[in-house]
């Protein structure tokens, strides 16, 4: 089953991610979410697929309550992203979602109502968590046309969706970067193929290397810190995309 | 093919209670992981205290010995608990999945027809997961049973401890003071499984 690890805690204030399924079937893809805590409420990104929401629900429960998540953030509109939708709405059917505006008519094919989604306008918006503010900061175009990553300005941590994420063999799969030039050959194909602009890469690049930010949280793969998010920045600005296919 | 009925809302509902008793339960493991502290804590004052405090000597280390019985005992509960709330999740999903074979088949024609095979074969898969449920529920009622008759044991070893502290001599005092702090945990722990007993038989 999933494991929650807590990856940031400042009091009240906590980042955990929930990963790494050994037994989770091969044909479904692995995912990691995240869950802002601030106090007794939280944000849960990216819930991810139907398939795997009874280890997620579990994953969570072991260590919080997950009645205190009040509001889902998915970066786009993908199955293993928000497919769950129906079945946390279930549990609780007061929750929100929030979602690029792009896909709020999409995404209630999973469930939902029309007062379930909290439509992101393309410039972005603040995200109110207690006494914090999260930024929904565009990612469009990456790979999704109407896309999100969630950045944290006090834990100095940025969710980057389906940016920066790895398809790690096994035996390399632990949660943090361990050894940045081995890691980055298993998230190249993934970022020559499913992201399809190179301007719309640049433009993200440029933004997110003006933000202070100690760790990078991909939705799949392993967290960059440190010195490594830079370095991923600066690999992701000269890595030639929407190419993979020439592969 | 029997009654069909729409069952999400239950299984949404069961899911909910399931994840209270989870809550209630791990409210119980972070109680019971002061024991060990507490009886520590009362090990050391025994130890300080020499000569006078043999009795209280001997309780603080069963105590102690309590404790670590306790801490796997709890181990357990929170396993079962585990499995509980990933079955009861499981079957919220198939529930929601055998809703959409229902809402086909309400919708009639040869489509309701063709489906029907999928919705008995979902409806097996549902009985199955609902027999591990019943089954983890009845588990967690036999353990739950197991720490409140071992709780009894602690009770009685917070009285034995009060008891003793009185012969410290001019340790009673904080003798006393450890002994009131070991009822107080073990009362806790005690009254939280209670309560949880009640909610389990409802």
């Amino acid at each position: 089953m999933k494991k929650l690890e807590f990856i940031y805690e400042n009091g009240p204030h906590k980042w955990a991610a929930i990963s790494r399924d050994p037994e989770k079937p091969n044909y479904l893809i692995d995912t990691n979410e995240y869950l802002v805590i601030n106090g007794n409420e939280a944000i849960l990104t990216d819930p991810g697929g139907m398939e795997i929401f009874s280890a997620v629900f579990s994953a969570i429960s072991a260590e919080f309550d997950p009645y205190r998540i009040s509001r889902l953030f998915a970066s786009h509109q993908d199955p293993d992203i928000i497919s769950a939708l129906a079945l946390w709405l279930d549990f609780n059917p007061d929750l929100k979602c929030y979602l690029s505006w792009l896909w709020a008519t999409f995404v209630p094919h999973f469930g939902g109502k029309e007062d379930t989604f909290i439509p992101i306008p393309d410039e972005g918006m603040s995200i109110p968590l207690g006494n914090l503010t999260l930024e929904a900061v565009p990612a469009h175009y990456l790979h999704s046309s109407g896309n999100f990553n969630l950045y944290d300005a006090k834990a100095k941590i940025l969710f980057s969706g389906d940016v920066g994420a790895a398809m790690l063999p096994p035996g390399e799969d632990s949660l943090f970067v361990e050894n940045f030039d081995r890691h980055i050959r298993h998230a190249q194909g993934f970022h020559r193929r499913w992201m399809g602009s190179n301007s719309a890469k640049l433009n993200w690049c440029e933004r997110v290397s003006r933000l202070d930010i100690d760790m990078l949280c991909p939705q799949h793969g392993a967290i960059y810190r440190g010195e490594d998010v830079k370095r991923f920045i600066d690999w992701f600005s000269e890595l030639e995309v929407g190419s993979g296919i020439k592969d | 093919m029997g009654e069909i009925k729409d069952d999400t809302a239950d299984q949404a509902a069961d899911l909910r209670r399931v994840v209270m008793v989870n809550e209630d339960i791990k409210k119980v493991i972070r109680i019971s992981s002061e024991v060990n502290l507490v009886a520590l804590n009362a090990m050391l004052v025994a130890k300080r205290s020499g000569e006078k405090s043999r009795g209280f000597a001997v309780v603080s280390s069963e105590l102690r010995v309590f404790s670590r019985k306790l801490e796997v005992a709890m181990t357990g509960l929170g396993a079962l608990i585990f499995g509980l709330v990933r079955d009861a999740a499981a079957m919220q999903k198939q529930s929601r999945e055998r809703r959409h074979w229902l809402n086909t088949v309400a919708h009639g024609g040869p489509g309701a027809d063709l489906v029907a095979p999928m919705l008995a074969r979902k409806e097996e898969t549902m009985g199955s997961t609902g027999q591990e449920i019943r089954s983890d529920w009845h588990k967690l009622q036999i353990q739950l049973g197991r720490v409140l008759q071992m709780c009894e044991t602690g009770g009685a070893l917070s009285r034995s401890a009060k008891i003793e502290a009185v012969y410290g001599g001019d340790m009673s005092a904080t003798l006393k003071q450890v002994a009131n702090q070991i009822e107080e945990t073990v009362n806790e722990i005690f009254s939280t499984l209670k309560l949880l007993r009640t909610q389990l038989a409802e």
